[in-house]
């Protein structure tokens, strides 16, 4: 139990809730004996790795949970009053009007075949008593507060002439119009892109607390917490293992999970030296009946006790508590206890042989309509872009939604041919693809899966194969029993390191990697990230490391490249450009990155980079980012800045790089 | 004989070990330990059972007449009644059935196959091929099934080759299009770029990727299209354009029964009832293969 | 929407084309021709002749070809080989009492599958599956027991046993009882399957709608459940049901073939069935197309229509 200031009753009041999703092959407990409170104004961000029940436990607390969920025992008291009690009218009256509920895939929250002022002006007519005039006018205003350019002509468009970030914004009006005292964001950005993503969490920020509306706030982001919460409560296995202060989980966090996960990011500032901390293994099976701690198998301070009995909610402060029979979590033993790995940096002057390089490369699709060929569109996916990656060395590309890195990649592989421009390559490019799920045939076993690239070469006959292929998974880190499995029976940690063995069949020269991890959960994203880093130091193997995640690409990475509409704005060594970067678009972007470090975050300027991508089917004469840049001048606009030279061994696109 | 008598439990226990696991596969199974493949057998299994063993059955011959005993209600020796000529409908029916599962089994093959063949085509290679297959595809599926198959029985004349092939006809413009779209799909998957990363042929991501993916649904299809072949044969032997009497179909038996609906309601009721199950055991069968299939399947 | 509709139009022209020289080459294959079918066993040597030469059957075939489009466009089909009736005028008193049939079915259907499906769906989303099941299920029977063995089945039950219907008996324009009378029985047998159909596939898109997330964001403002699914579910579920609709037609008109041979209905489909007995191949193939245009028809209209209520189309 929580125990909250004595003067203050707390808006929402959580106790002992348990919530369960029956299955046909088990009950999945995804909530299991949740306690917490929220008082009037705080901002509590929840944070989970995916499948830890913090989404159930948000949708649980309207009662919103569809079959087969259920919530089946304990209380939820809003303003007192007992939640369980009401009847569904009662309830009806509280949803929208008391708590307002953001979602996290704007591009599906809002009714396709429904006008913006109808959503809008219909709840605010129920819950404000207002006349549809007035409503309307409300719904203009809450729209010009949430940041959507002329409100007046955009809330008679249909949500699919918005972009995913408007779409967000509307929701936010949507749930803030009837001004509740509670809103709940559930994972409101992961969706969005980084720039727009902190567009967001600033409006989040702001209107809640002129409003003084208190916020549930449920990430996966450690960095987002940092940045917006005044307490977090960070859930394991549906449990919460710990909840206190943002200030005392980043400094002192006391649950061995809290510990291990904080570790286990990158960080910004730190020199990265050596091997990401990891945590082992997977989070536990919630079809079964756990006895003790959730936590104890993949912790190194378990001890007997923790096998037997699961560790209560204490306190570690006034305003902290953690679940853990360790009073110090992981303690002393925090030090990691596998060797220290020193990690080699390969961004020096350039020393190593060039296996691939890129010039002037230029990718443009066209859609043409029907009886309208005159309009034809045009995609500058990729436009004039020039690269190098040097053998054993991580050339990290980063750029948001739409930059072309990914047309890139596809290129690279020659699975999209180039409209001009060349691609030298020495030796074979092999390619990790982002989601796991997809990228292995459902019907293969692994074992010949991994053959695959060896039998279409004609590589040996079978009995070398076979034992190439079980090198392979060893070379992975993956038990060779799991060869005679199917995909569908490994996880999606264990699909990405198959899919690492399946690129290294070959022996190729460049393993492009698109996103192989942005699907995974942050515990299992630093087991593959010291995977490619291992392997790029064993086998000399040059990466190409495409990511939207900045933090994991400047660890990972010797040179980045920044994209940014087809082109490349900025190339240079990782830690250069990530701490000094000379491009506007560069600075916006590392600015955008949530830091998990609240200290650092609140120091941070709030200084967002306005308006959305502009679309791609413009043609722009001047600079590509002119549209967005606070730096921007009428050169920018007409004349077009060239990738050039600047400072020592960086390369920048602008009329006015520092 | 010491080696023997050491070996011998082990021995035992090992088949045991390896029967057992046959049977965990078998429980695990999601097509076979699945309430609608069980049902489609429960049906299906007795049905063929009776259709083989009708000989050996002291039955009637289905074309055997007896005039002492014409227009007799369902009793235990005639479980489904007799005609006007005294013929038995049971045994009738059976042979009616044989006809009915010989017709749905050819149907749902000749789709399955010439609608993988020419989706994936299709859907592969796209353009030129794409558009000429689909013209010709949207120019059958503009009319209505059983029509179709009515005009080619007039072009083909009667019998059960033309009624299959008749059927089959008008149902494979379906199955391109259902298989095209798989392709379509499928395509785009990663696994199809990760094979076309080291080269591999077309022919290759078509008969080790596309196919075998693609089956599955195919199946299901296949099963509905047994089905609804079935109830086609039916409907065109009673509008005399099927099975030609005295060769019994379950259509041309209900045909026949259908002038007698007063006197004798059983000649037209029964064989109808019978059409009914075996359709149904089809349909139950493709939802079994479609719940085998779907992962994420809630029932 | 104007390129969209000139864009199905004109693959509306093509599949006409197709449809039309897929007919007539077809019925050139049969063995024999039309003259010899026609003829019978009555003609022999120098007169079928004759007789080939007055149908125009010795010339070139794209001659013929173009002979039977021009036949087609100026609406001049010929005259039946039994009877001698302008073909025209066959269809023409035909085709009101199929067509009459078919739209009575699928207003009856749609009354009455979409509420069923729509319940279905609910129930199934709340995991009431009692209720779900048995509607499913029996509208899984529905739609498999063959049409015309439900006919036989209606037949002797409510006419011939309990006599509310006649069997049989002419069909007047100016006797709308009778009318209505006769073609009860036939309208309530289609639509049994349409209703199953259309249930059946209701209910799968309102499952579906219910479970995406502007239904849930619905929710979370507060509105109640019914309104939640009248004003989102339904509404967006429509889309897809149009299509249905537009595709189930053409079970419709198979069925509508089976129930006029059952009930003696002077329908389009009793003209066929006897053109086909009679070995008329010139009325087979007019009726050929004429149920194909009708198909087609239907579903260029389904198409716009589905495209004038989805916004998410530019104008």
């Amino acid at each position: 139990m929580i125990h909250q200031g004595e003067i203050l009753a707390p808006l929402l009041d959580v106790r002992n809730l348990r919530t369960e999703f029956a299955t046909d092959t088990g009950t999945v407990r995804a909530v299991d004996d949740a306690s917490f409170s929220i008082m009037p104004g705080e901002r509590i961000a929840v944070v989970g790795e995916s499948g830890s029940g913090k989404s159930a436990m948000a949708m649980s607390i309207l009662r919103l949970l569809v079959y087969p969920g259920r919530v089946v025992s304990g209380d939820v008291l809003l303003e007192g009053r007992n939640i369980a009690q009401l009847s569904e009218r009662q309830l009806n009256q509280l949803r929208g009007r008391s708590v307002g509920t953001v979602f996290q895939d704007p591009m599906s929250s809002l009714d396709p075949v429904m006008r913006i002022s109808k959503q809008m002006t219909a709840p605010i007519m129920r819950n404000l008593g207002m006349s549809y005039k007035q409503a309307y006018a409300e719904a203009v205003e809450w729209l010009r507060k949430v940041g959507i350019p002329d409100p007046e002509r955009r809330i008679t468009a249909f949500p699919f002439e918005m972009s995913g970030g408007m779409r967000q914004r509307v929701m936010i009006a949507m749930a803030l119009s009837c001004r509740p005292k509670l809103l709940i964001a559930d994972e409101p950005t992961t969706a969005l892109d980084v720039t727009i993503q902190a567009q967001i969490v600033e409006i989040l920020k702001t209107l809640t607390s002129e409003a003084n509306t208190a916020m549930m706030f449920i990430t996966h982001d450690l960095g987002l917490v940092a940045r917006l919460a005044d307490k977090v409560a960070v859930m394991y296995a549906g449990r919460i293992v710990e909840f206190a202060t943002v200030g005392e989980i980043f400094s002192a966090p006391r649950h061995p999970y809290t510990q291990s996960l904080l570790r286990t990011i990158p960080s910004p500032t730190a020199l990265n030296t050596s091997r990401l901390p990891q945590i082992p293994g997977l989070p536990p099976d919630m079809k079964k009946t756990l006895r003790g701690c959730a936590f104890r198998e993949r912790c190194r301070a378990a001890t007997e006790i923790c096998a037997r009995e699961a560790p209560e909610l204490s306190h570690r402060g006034a305003n902290h508590v953690a679940a853990c029979w360790q009073p110090e979590g992981l303690g002393s033993s925090a030090i990691d206890a596998e060797p220290e790995r020193a990690l080699r940096r390969n961004d020096g002057p350039f020393r190593d042989r060039v296996i691939v390089e890129i010039n002037n490369l230029n990718k443009h699709f066209t859609s043409s309509s029907f009886l309208s060929r005159a309009s034809r569109n045009v995609i500058r996916a990729v436009n004039g872009v020039n690269l190098r990656v040097r053998q054993g060395e991580t050339l990290g590309i980063v750029g948001e939604s739409g930059c072309g890195k990914s047309t890139l990649a596809r290129l690279l592989l020659g699975l999209e041919r180039p409209c001009s421009g060349e691609i030298f390559t020495e030796g074979l490019t092999q390619m990790v693809f982002q989601d796991p799920a997809s990228s292995f045939n459902p019907k293969m076993r692994i074992r010949n899966i991994i053959e695959e690239p060896l039998l279409v070469k004609g590589k040996g006959d079978w009995r070398t194969r076979q034992t190439r292929v079980e090198d392979l998974v060893k070379l992975v880190g993956l038990d060779p029993a799991h060869l005679d499995r199917f995909p569908g029976q490994l996880s999606g940690g264990q699909l990405q390191r198959i899919a690492v063995a399946r690129a290294l069949a070959l022996e190729p020269s460049v393993v492009v990697a698109d996103e192989p991890t942005s699907a995974l959960d942050v515990s299992v994203r630093a087991q593959i990230i010291n995977l490619l880093a291992d392997l790029k130091q064993e086998l000399g193997v040059a990466f190409v490391f495409i990511s939207h995640d900045l933090l994991t690409v400047q660890y990972i990475s010797d040179r980045i490249a920044v994209m940014y509409l087809g082109e490349v704005v900025e190339y240079g060594p990782a830690d250069l450009v990530f701490n000094s970067p000379a491009h506007p678009y560069t600075k916006a972007l590392i600015d955008a990155v949530p830091i998990p470090d609240p200290a650092r975050e609140s120091r941070r300027a709030s200084a967002v980079l306005r308006g959305e991508l502009p679309s791609p089917l413009n043609e722009i004469s001047g600079c590509t980012f002119a549209t967005r840049c606070p730096l921007a001048t009428e050169q920018c606009r007409t004349e077009k800045p060239k990738l050039r030279q600047h400072r020592k061994s960086r390369e920048a696109a602008c009329h006015y790089a520092k | 004989m010491s080696n023997s008598f050491i070996t011998q439990p082990a021995r035992v226990h090992a088949i045991w070990m390896s029967r057992r696991r046959v049977l965990d596969k078998l429980r695990q199974n999601r097509f076979l330990m699945n309430s609608k493949t069980i049902g489609a057998f429960l049906i299906l299994v007795p049905i063929a059972l009776l259709v083989t063993l009708a000989p050996l059955l002291p039955l009637q011959a289905p074309l055997e007449t007896n005039l002492m005993a014409m227009m007799l209600p369902p009793s235990l020796e005639h479980p489904f009644g007799t005609d006007r000529m005294g013929r038995d409908i049971f045994s009738r029916s059976l042979e009616g059935v044989k006809v009915s599962l010989q017709v749905g089994l050819s149907v749902a093959a000749l789709a399955l196959v010439m609608g993988m063949l020419l989706g994936t085509l299709a859907g592969f290679f796209g353009g030129i091929i794409d558009r000429a297959v689909m013209v010709i595809v949207d120019i059958f599926m503009a009319f209505p099934s059983l029509l179709l198959a009515i005009g080619l029985i007039a072009i083909m004349g009667t019998g059960l080759v033309p009624v299959v092939m008749a059927i089959a006809i008008a149902d494979i413009p379906r199955f391109i299009r259902l298989q095209r779209s798989l392709v379509l799909g499928l395509r785009t998957r990663a696994y199809i770029d990760a094979a076309r990363t080291v080269q591999a042929s077309q022919f290759w991501l078509m008969t080790r990727h596309i196919v075998p993916n693609s089956l599955a649904p195919m199946l299901v299809a296949a099963s509905i299209s047994a089905a609804n072949a079935i109830l086609v044969e039916a409907s065109l032997s009673f509008l005399g354009l099927g099975i030609m009497p005295p060769a019994p179909s379950l259509g041309n038996l209900i045909r026949e029964g259908q002038l007698y609906m007063e006197q004798a309601w059983w000649i037209s009721t029964l064989p109808g009832v019978v059409i009914l199950l075996i359709a149904i055991s089809f349909h139950f069968l493709s939802d079994g293969i479609r719940q085998a299939l779907d992962p994420r399947s809630r029932k | 929407m104007l390129a969209y509709s000139l864009k199905k139009l004109l693959q509306l022209v093509v599949t006409t084309i197709g449809v039309v020289t897929l007919v007539f080459f077809a019925m050139r294959l049969i063995p024999g021709d039309a003259a010899a079918a026609m003829a019978g066993d009555t003609l022999s040597g120098a007169a079928l002749e004759r007789l080939r030469d007055q149908m125009g059957l010795n010339d070139p075939l794209i001659v013929q070809f173009w002979t039977f489009v021009r036949s087609l466009l100026v609406l001049d089909l010929g005259r039946t080989l039994t009877t001698n009736l302008p073909v025209s005028d066959l269809i023409m008193s035909a085709a009101p009492i199929t067509l009459l049939i078919a739209i009575a079915t699928i207003i009856l259907a749609i009354a009455i599958a979409i509420p069923l499906g729509t319940m279905a769906a609910f129930m199934a989303h709340k995991g009431h599956k009692t209720l779900d099941n048995m509607i499913t299920g029996l509208a899984m029977i529905i739609d498999l027991m063959p049409s015309f063995w439900t006919a036989l089945v209606f037949l002797l039950i409510f006419s011939l046993t309990l006599g509310w219907f006649p069997a049989s008996g002419p069909i007047s324009w100016d006797d709308p009882y009778t009318i209505v009378m006769r073609l009860a029985l036939p309208i309530l047998v289609l639509s049994l399957s349409q209703v199953a159909i259309l249930a059946r596939m209701t209910r799968t898109a309102v499952l579906e709608v219910l479970s995406e997330d502007y239904v849930r964001t619905a929710r979370a403002m507060g509105w109640s459940e019914l309104r939640v699914l009248f004003r989102h579910a339904l509404k967006n579920a429509a889309l897809p049901i149009v299509t249905v609709v537009g595709l189930s037609f053409g079970n419709l008109l198979n069925g509508t073939i089976i129930v006029e041979a059952i009930f003696t209905i002077p329908g389009v489909g009793t003209v066929l069935i006897n053109g086909i007995n009679s070995r008329d191949y010139q009325l087979v193939q007019v009726l050929m197309i004429f149920y194909a245009m009708l198909f087609v028809f239907i579903n260029f209209a389904t198409d716009i229509l589905y495209r004038a209520l989805d916004p998410r189309v530019k104008f």
